[in-house]
């Protein structure tokens, strides 16, 4: 198990290095107007899989210092509270995943998603069990894209 | 009716945000001095009167309101609400614990905001929300982007 971890950590660090390199050349590239919102959609990939993988390398290397997310229930975390509930061995998870990325918003420091994010689980006392709205906030540091903030809604049952 | 009743909450909310920042000491001029009460109290006062011309503005062209069941509106879906007959009434809109996190041409705003009021059929709106706000910087001048809200269950 533990070595299925650690692959999948080692394969999510080679997708995060693509994505250095694909944050640092959309500086240029933008100007270029290069694709930056398919940068951006593959971030979200990098979010969600190092949550699923308890990549907490990649974690630390894609939030923001000043990251904040806002879960079902308006609970508020900060970068380390996040880590430390995904990192948490209470924590269960059968499913996470993006669909229907759209990027919304796009300049060359800032770039703003929806997707709806799947979890099936518990994490930081919260269950979850289907689909949540979701709103995610990209910025260029240094460089680099990181994530600064998300706001996560349950879809309630139609 | 279902729909109504929930947009016209999400509506309080989404002026309720920056609204309260204004209220709020606390609302830093986090970044650059930036006077986040002044961009509340705008905003506020916006929804108070109707200003419909200012919202259309201060709205980017991005903006998304995400309800806290889930549902969103666009930007051009959500100022449909708002010029409708079906326009809420706010009693109260007391918002708290402002905090705001300034990244350059962007700023995440998250704060507690308690409603009191009823749409225009009498339905209740009250409740208390946490919210998650996104305003960017477009040509020198702060717009609002999202707004994603949920129940406030932290103290139950």
């Amino acid at each position: 198990m533990t070595r299925t971890y650690g692959f999948a950590a080692a394969i999510v660090l080679i997708i995060a290095s693509g994505a250095v390199a694909l944050g640092q050349a959309s500086k240029k590239a933008a100007a270029a107007g290069e694709d930056v919102a398919a940068t951006i959609a593959i971030m979200d990939h990098i979010w969600l899989d190092a949550a699923h993988n308890r990549d907490a390398g990649t974690l630390n290397w894609l939030f923001a210092d000043d990251f904040v997310e806002v879960h079902p229930g308006g609970f508020i975390v900060n970068k380390q509270q996040q880590i430390d509930q995904i990192m948490d061995p209470q924590r269960t998870l059968n499913e996470l995943h993006p669909d229907d990325i759209e990027v919304r918003y796009v300049s060359p420091d800032v770039a703003v998603l929806t997707d709806t994010t799947t979890i099936k689980g518990s994490s930081g006392g919260v269950t979850y069990n289907g689909p949540q709205r979701v709103i995610r906030v990209f910025v260029k540091q240094h460089g680099r894209w990181r994530a600064a903030g998300a706001g996560i809604v349950r879809i309630a049952a139609q | 009716m279902r729909k109504i009743h929930v947009g016209t909450l999400a509506l309080i909310l989404s002026f309720a945000p920056l609204a309260f920042g204004q209220a709020k000491s606390a609302a830093t001029p986090a970044g650059g001095g930036e006077d986040w009460k002044a961009l509340d109290h705008k905003w506020l006062d916006s929804e108070r009167t109707g200003d419909m011309d200012y919202l259309e503005k201060f709205f980017a062209d991005s903006y998304v309101l995400v309800l806290a069941n889930g549902q969103s509106y666009a930007k051009k879906e959500w100022l449909g609400i708002l010029r409708s007959a079906d326009r809420p009434t706010l009693l109260l809109l007391d918002p708290e614990n402002i905090q705001v996190h300034v990244f350059g041409n962007v700023a995440i705003l998250t704060d507690h905001t308690t409603i009191k009021g009823h749409d225009s059929k009498g339905n209740s709106l009250d409740g208390e929300f946490n919210v998650f706000r996104v305003v960017i910087k477009q040509n020198g001048s702060w717009r609002a982007t999202g707004v994603v809200m949920n129940q406030d269950l932290t103290k139950k």
